[in-house]
C-alpha cells in the first residue's frame, strides 16, 4: 500500500454534522430561551448573541487547531492539566467563583464566566492519551499505566465533585476510563477496578439525599411531581405533545415557564416538542454520525496517541450527548449535563469545538 | 511512514466494541423517543392540557324555588367573593397587610394564602357590598371579584326543614339538596392556556364555556296556608312548651303537599346558629306509634270486610282477654265504656272494641290491609331522608300484637305515611303518592318536568270511605273531637294520644304525642290536615284539649284563605250549647277521661293532684269551646302565688279564681276583664290585691 505524505482533506462528514447540530443549536436555543430572555432580561435575544459569540470563538479555535499537528499537543499537556487544576481550585475562592443555585462550577473573569470543568475534560484526555501511548509506559503493569492516569483523574474527579457537579464528573472519569480500556488495560485489571470503585460510587450516591432521590424519581417522577420529578416530568410533557411532527418551530409551551433550563441541559426536549420526533430522531443520528467518523479516525489515526486522543475526544462528545438524552428522555437519572454543540453553554461550546478541531486534525493524517 | 502505527489488535476490537456500545445506546434512545412521542403521548398530552389550561370559573345562578302560587320560598342574590391571583401580585406583604383588617383574616394566614402557586385564590367568599367597596376603593393589582349567587330565604324560618339551606357550595338538606342537581345548573369557565407563572400565553387557545342557568321549582306549597300553619304552632310551643310539634296540610284527592312543618325548626339565612337537630324534615323522618288515629285504618278494613255494624251492641268492661293477656282500654279506671255499640266504639275511642273489630278482620287480612294503606313503605315523597316506621314481623305477629295492632300500639309510623292513609279515605279510596314539587321550570320559564298526581293503589270502595268519613264527622261533632268543631262546615276528624316510646322499647311515662287528623269539607274534601304535638309541658295532655283546638284554628282558616263555602248540607250538627260537667273531687286523669267529649276547653289553675274547684260550676248551660277553669290546689302553700291571667272573664269568675289563691280583687267597670295589675304571672304574696278592669264588651267592640 502506498503511503503518501501530503496532508488529506480533514474528514468531511465530522464537519458537515459539526456544523449542522451547531446550526440547529444556535436556531433552537433562540426559540427556547426568547420568553424566559425577554421576562428576565428584557432582551430576547440575549442567548442567541451568546450563543453567536462563543459559536464564532468555537469555530476560530476548531480552524486553528485543526491546522495545528495534533502530535504538538503533546508538549503542552503538562501546562493546560495545570491550568485546568488551578482553574478548578480557583471556583471556590470568593470572588472570583460566581455560585449559581448553591453550586460553585463557574468563575467570572470581566463580563465573562465559564466552567473550568469544560478544560478540565479537556486537559484530561489530553493528559490520558498522552501519557498512555508513551513508548515506556507497558500497560500491561497496573502501576505504570493506569494508576497514574487514574491518579491524576482521582483528583480532578474530587474536585468536580466538590462543586457539587456529578454529572461532568462522571463523563470525565467515564471518558479517562474509554482512553485507559482502548489503550489495552486487561480486562481482569478493569474488571478489579471496578470491584473497587463500586463502594465508592455507592457511597458517593448515598452520601447526599438529594442524589438518592434524584437517582431514583426518573423511574417515577409522578410520585413527587413537585420536587424530584419535576424535571422529568416537564420534559415528558414536552416530548409527548411532540408526536411525529412537532407542534412547529418556535411554538413550544413548555418553554413558557414549566421546562426549567429550557435552553441549555433540557433543549432536547423543546426540539421534541417543536420539532417533533423527526427532528429529535434528526439529532440523534447526526450525533450517530459524529461518533462513527470519529471512532473511524480513531481505529485509522497514525499512532497511539492520535489513536487515543481521537477516543477520547469521540467519547467525551458520545458520553454527554447520550447521558444529556437519557435524562432528558427520563431514560437515566437527572445529571445537569448539558447537550455538546446545540445546549446554549460559554465555555463548553468553546472546548468542544476545539476537541472537534483536533479530531479534524488527526483526520488529515489517516492512513 | 516513520511514526509508529497503530496496529494493535486489541485497540481496534476495543474501539469496535465500544462503537457497537454507543450505537446500540443511539438504537435504544431512538426506541425510548418514539414511546414517548407515540405511545405515552396521549397520556402526556391530556397530562400536559391540564397543567397548561387554567380556567376562571363562571358560577350559574342557583334555580329559585316558589310556592304553588309563583311566590319566592329561596332566592338567590349576587354577593361578592374576593380572588386574589398571586402572580400578579407585587407586594404581597404589603397588600396582606392592608387586606387583613378589612377582610377580618389573619395577616400571616393570608399572606400565605396570597403566596400560593396557584393562578386564583378565593381569599373570601360572599363578602358584603360596603366589604367590597373598601377592597375596591385599596386597588390593589392582582385583587379581583367574582360574582357569586348567595342564597337567600325571604320568609326566614317558615318552611325551614322543607326547604332546607345551602350550606358551601351546595344544597345541604331539604329540597335544597335533593333537587341539588336540578337546581345547582352548570358553572362555566373561562379557559386558557397559562404559563408556568399563571399567566395568559398570548397566543394560547382560549375558550369561553357559558353557565347553564339552574332550574326553577314550583312547590305544591301554598305559602299562606304555610304561614297559618306555623303560626299555630309557634303559639302551641310558647303556650304549651311541647318538644316539638309536626304539622302536614295535604291536598287528598291530589297527594298534593300543601304545608308541612316541624318545629322546633330554624332561619335557613343563619343555618349555623342552629343545631343539626332543627335541620331535619320531622314530618318525614319521624316515626312514632300513631295512638288513636290508627284505628280509622281498622275501621276502614272492618268496613270494608262487612265486619262493622253501627249499631251493633258491644260491652267494654275496661279490658280485654287476648290470647291469656288482659288489654286494657283507656276507661280502664272507671270501669270501662259498659254497654255501648259498635259507633260508640269508634267515637269514645274503645280499645276493646277495636280489638274486636281486628279479631273480626283476622290477623294477616289486617296486616294485609297496613300495607294497602302504605304502612311498612317509604311513601316516595320526594324530600331527603324519608322514615319507614315499623310494622311487626310476620314471626313477631301473633294474636296479641294483631290486638294491640288494630288501636294503634306496637306499632311506629311516619306522620307522613298517616296523612296518606286517611287521604285515601277522604278521596274516594285511592292511596296517592305525596309530592312537594309540582314543576320544574328552566330559567326562561319553560316547564321541564311537571308532576301530575299518581295513585299508588285503591284501598278501600268509595262506600267504605263515606261511611268512614261520616264516623268521623261525629267525632267531630259529638265524640273526641269536639273541640275541632268549626261551626258552617263539615269537618271531619280523629284525635289520638299516644304514648311514647323510649329508646328501650319501653313507654316513657307521662309523656304523650296528642295528635289530629281531619279535613274538610266532609262532603268534598280538599284540605287534610295532621297535627302531632309531642309531650305539652304545661296544660293538660289531652288531644282534646292541645291538638283539635289546633285543628280548629288551623283548618278555620285555611278554609276561609281558600274561599271554601260553609257546607249547605250540614248533616250533623255539634250542639250550640254544653252542659259543664262536675269536675270537682275529680283526679286530672279522671277530669280527662270525663272531658274529652264534652266541647269544652280547659285552663287549668295550680299544680296539685286532683280537682278543688271549678267555675263554671256543674250543671252550667255553656257556649260550645268555653274555656273552664280548674284549680288544683298546691299552690297557695306558703307565701307567694302567681297571679293568674283573668281577660276575659267575668267579675263572678274572676272574682271565684282569685278567691282560690287567697288574693283579693278590687274591680273596677262591667262587663269582663280587660286589664290586670299586677300583669298575669306576678309572684304576689297571699292577700295581695289584684285590680282588675272590666268593660261591657260593646264598648270597646266596633
Amino acid at each position: 500500500m502506498k503511503q503518501t505524505v501530503k496532508r488529506k482533506e480533514p474528514d468531511f462528514i465530522i464537519l458537515f454534522t459539526t456544523m449542522t447540530l451547531l446550526a440547529i443549536g444556535m436556531v433552537m436555543v433562540f426559540s427556547a430561551s426568547a420568553v424566559i430572555a425577554m421576562e428576565n432580561r428584557q432582551d430576547l435575544y440575549f442567548h442567541l448573541r451568546r450563543q453567536a459569540f462563543w459559536s464564532i470563538l468555537g469555530l476560530a479555535g476548531m480552524i486553528i487547531l485543526s491546522n495545528y499537528d495534533y502530535w504538538k499537543l503533546k508538549r503542552w499537556t503538562n501546562a493546560i492539566l495545570l491550568a485546568s487544576f488551578l482553574l478548578l481550585l480557583a471556583v471556590f475562592i470568593p470572588g472570583l467563583g460566581v455560585e449559581i443555585y448553591g453550586a460553585k462550577r463557574w468563575i467570572g473573569i470581566g463580563g465573562f464566566t465559564g466552567q473550568p470543568s469544560d478544560l478540565a475534560k479537556v486537559a484530561l484526555l489530553l493528559f490520558a492519551a498522552a501519557y498512555l501511548s508513551r513508548k515506556d509506559i507497558r500497560i500491561g503493569k497496573f502501576t505504570e499505566g493506569p494508576l497514574p492516569v487514574l491518579g491524576v483523574m482521582g483528583i480532578f474527579f474530587g474536585l468536580i465533585l466538590l462543586q457539587p457537579d456529578l454529572g461532568t464528573a462522571m463523563a470525565i472519569a467515564g471518558t479517562v476510563m474509554v482512553i485507559i480500556f482502548v489503550a489495552g488495560m486487561p480486562l481482569q485489571q478493569i474488571f478489579l477496578l471496578g470491584l473497587s470503585v463500586t463502594p465508592l460510587l455507592g457511597y458517593l450516591m448515598v452520601s447526599k439525599p438529594y442524589r438518592m432521590r434524584r437517582l431514583l424519581s426518573f423511574r417515577d417522577p409522578w410520585a413527587d411531581p413537585l420536587n424530584t420529578g419535576y424535571q422529568i416530568i416537564q420534559s415528558l410533557y414536552a416530548l409527548g405533545p411532540g408526536g411525529l411532527f412537532g407542534v412547529g418551530l418556535g411554538r413550544s409551551r413548555q418553554k413558557f415557564f414549566y421546562l426549567p433550563e429550557p435552553h441549555s441541559d433540557f433543549i432536547f426536549a423543546i426540539i421534541g416538542e417543536e420539532l417533533g420526533f423527526i427532528g429529535a430522531a434528526s439529532v440523534l443520528l447526526l450525533f450517530f454520525l459524529l461518533l462513527w467518523r470519529g471512532f473511524k479516525v480513531a481505529l485509522m489515526a497514525p499512532d497511539l496517541f492520535g489513536s487515543l486522543l481521537a477516543t477520547g475526544i469521540t467519547a467525551m462528545i458520545g458520553l454527554q450527548a447520550l447521558m444529556n438524552i437519557g435524562v432528558v428522555t427520563g431514560s437515566i437519572p437527572v445529571t445537569g449535563i448539558n447537550l455538546p454543540l446545540i445546549s446554549a453553554g460559554g465555555s463548553s461550546l468553546l472546548f468542544t469545538m476545539c476537541s472537534i478541531g483536533v479530531l479534524l486534525n488527526i483526520s488529515k493524517h489517516v492512513k | 511512514m516513520s511514526r509508529s502505527v497503530v496496529s494493535n489488535i486489541t485497540v481496534k476490537k476495543r474501539l469496535l466494541f465500544l462503537f457497537f456500545i454507543m450505537a446500540l445506546t443511539v438504537f435504544l434512545l431512538i426506541l425510548r423517543l418514539a414511546y414517548i412521542q407515540f405511545v405515552m403521548a396521549g397520556d402526556l398530552q391530556a397530562k400536559a392540557w391540564e397543567q397548561w389550561n387554567r380556567g376562571v370559573p363562571s358560577r350559574a345562578p342557583r334555580g329559585t324555588i316558589y310556592d304553588r302560587k309563583g311566590r319566592l320560598m329561596a332566592g338567590s342574590a349576587s354577593a361578592e367573593s374576593v380572588i386574589a391571583l398571586p402572580a400578579q401580585i407585587l407586594d404581597k406583604e404589603e397588600a396582606a397587610r392592608l387586606l387583613a383588617p378589612i377582610l377580618e383574616i389573619d395577616e400571616e394566614k393570608l399572606f400565605e394564602q396570597l403566596s400560593q402557586k396557584s393562578a386564583s385564590v378565593y381569599i373570601k367568599r360572599l363578602v358584603d357590598e360596603e366589604t367590597a367597596q373598601e377592597v375596591r376603593r385599596l386597588n390593589i393589582r392582582g385583587i379581583t371579584f367574582a360574582q357569586e349567587p348567595k342564597r337567600f330565604y325571604p320568609h326566614g324560618n317558615l318552611a325551614s326543614q322543607l326547604l332546607g339551606f345551602v350550606g358551601v357550595d351546595q344544597g345541604w338538606s331539604g329540597l335544597e339538596i335533593y333537587y341539588e342537581q336540578i337546581l345547582k345548573g352548570r358553572d362555566g369557565r373561562f379557559e386558557f392556556q397559562a404559563d408556568g407563572r399563571g399567566r395568559q400565553i398570548p397566543q394560547g387557545i382560549q375558550r369561553f364555556i357559558p353557565p347553564e342557568d339552574g332550574h326553577d321549582l314550583v312547590l305544591t306549597i301554598d305559602q299562606t296556608i304555610q304561614f297559618i300553619m306555623e303560626r299555630e304552632m309557634d303559639r302551641v310551643m310558647l303556650e304549651s312548651q311541647p318538644k316539638g310539634i309536626i304539622s302536614i296540610a295535604v291536598d287528598p284527592r291530589t297527594g298534593e303537599i300543601l304545608a308541612l312543618a316541624g318545629k322546633p325548626d330554624f332561619d335557613p339565612n343563619r343555618y349555623n346558629e342552629f343545631t343539626s337537630d332543627s335541620w331535619k324534615l320531622s314530618p318525614v323522618t319521624d316515626s312514632f306509634e300513631p295512638g288513636s288515629t290508627f284505628k280509622l285504618v281498622t275501621l276502614s278494613a272492618a268496613l270494608e270486610e262487612g265486619k262493622y255494624r253501627a249499631d251493633e251492641g258491644f260491652f267494654c268492661g275496661g279490658s280485654i282477654n287476648v290470647a291469656g293477656s288482659s288489654i286494657g282500654c283507656w276507661t280502664r279506671g272507671r270501669g270501662g265504656h259498659g254497654a255501648i255499640d259498635f259507633l260508640k266504639v269508634v267515637l269514645g275511642s274503645c280499645n276493646p272494641g277495636f280489638v274486636t273489630l281486628g279479631q273480626r278482620i283476622g290477623a294477616d287480612k289486617l296486616m294485609q290491609y297496613l300495607k294497602a294503606f302504605g304502612f311498612g313503605v317509604r311513601t316516595g315523597i320526594d324530600v331527603p331522608g324519608e322514615g319507614i316506621g315499623i310494622l311487626f314481623s310476620p314471626q313477631q305477629y301473633g294474636p296479641v300484637e294483631a290486638a294491640t295492632t288494630a288501636f294503634g300500639q306496637g306499632v311506629s309510623v311516619t306522620p307522613i305515611q298517616q296523612v296518606m292513609a286517611v287521604a285515601a279515605m277522604a278521596n274516594g279510596g285511592d292511596l296517592m303518592k305525596p309530592y312537594v314539587v309540582k314543576e320544574v321550570r328552566d330559567s326562561e320559564g319553560n316547564v321541564v318536568r311537571r308532576q301530575e298526581p299518581q295513585v299508588v293503589r285503591r284501598v278501600i270502595s268509595e262506600e267504605t270511605t263515606r261511611e268512614v268519613t261520616r264516623i268521623m264527622e261525629l267525632v267531630v261533632t259529638e265524640g273526641s273531637g269536639m273541640n275541632a268543631y268549626i261551626d258552617g262546615y263539615r269537618i271531619a276528624g280523629k284525635t289520638g294520644t299516644a304514648q311514647k316510646v323510649g329508646p328501650g322499647g319501653r313507654y316513657i311515662g307521662g309523656e304523650y304525642i296528642l295528635s289530629f287528623i281531619g279535613f274538610a269539607p266532609a262532603e268534598d274534601p280538599q284540605i287534610l290536615l295532621y297535627i302531632a304535638v309531642d309531650a305539652p309541658q304545661v296544660g293538660p295532655q289531652w288531644g282534646s284539649q292541645v291538638s283539635a283546638p289546633m285543628y280548629k284554628r288551623m283548618m278555620g282558616d285555611i278554609l276561609k284563605y281558600m274561599n271554601i263555602p260553609s257546607s249547605k248540607t250540614q248533616v250533623n250538627e255539634a250542639p250550640k250549647m254544653v252542659e259543664v260537667p262536675n269536675l270537682i273531687g275529680m283526679t286530672l286523669e279522671e277530669a280527662g277521661e270525663l272531658l274529652e267529649p264534652s266541647g269544652l276547653l280547659v285552663r287549668l289553675i295550680g299544680s296539685g293532684g286532683s280537682i278543688l274547684n271549678q267555675t263554671p260550676k256543674a250543671g252550667a248551660k255553656v257556649p260550645l269551646h268555653t274555656q273552664i277553669l280548674v284549680y288544683l290546689g298546691g299552690e297557695q302553700v306558703e307565701g307567694e302565688v302567681p297571679v293568674p291571667d283573668l281577660t276575659g272573664k267575668t267579675m263572678r269568675e274572676a272574682g271565684e279564681i282569685l278567691g282560690w289563691l287567697g288574693l283579693v280583687m278590687n274591680s273596677s267597670g262591667s262587663g269582663v276583664a280587660v286589664s290586670q295589675d299586677p300583669a298575669p304571672q306576678t309572684r304576689v304574696n297571699v292577700n295581695s290585691v289584684v285590680n282588675v278592669e272590666f268593660r261591657t264588651p260593646g264598648d270597646t267592640d266596633r
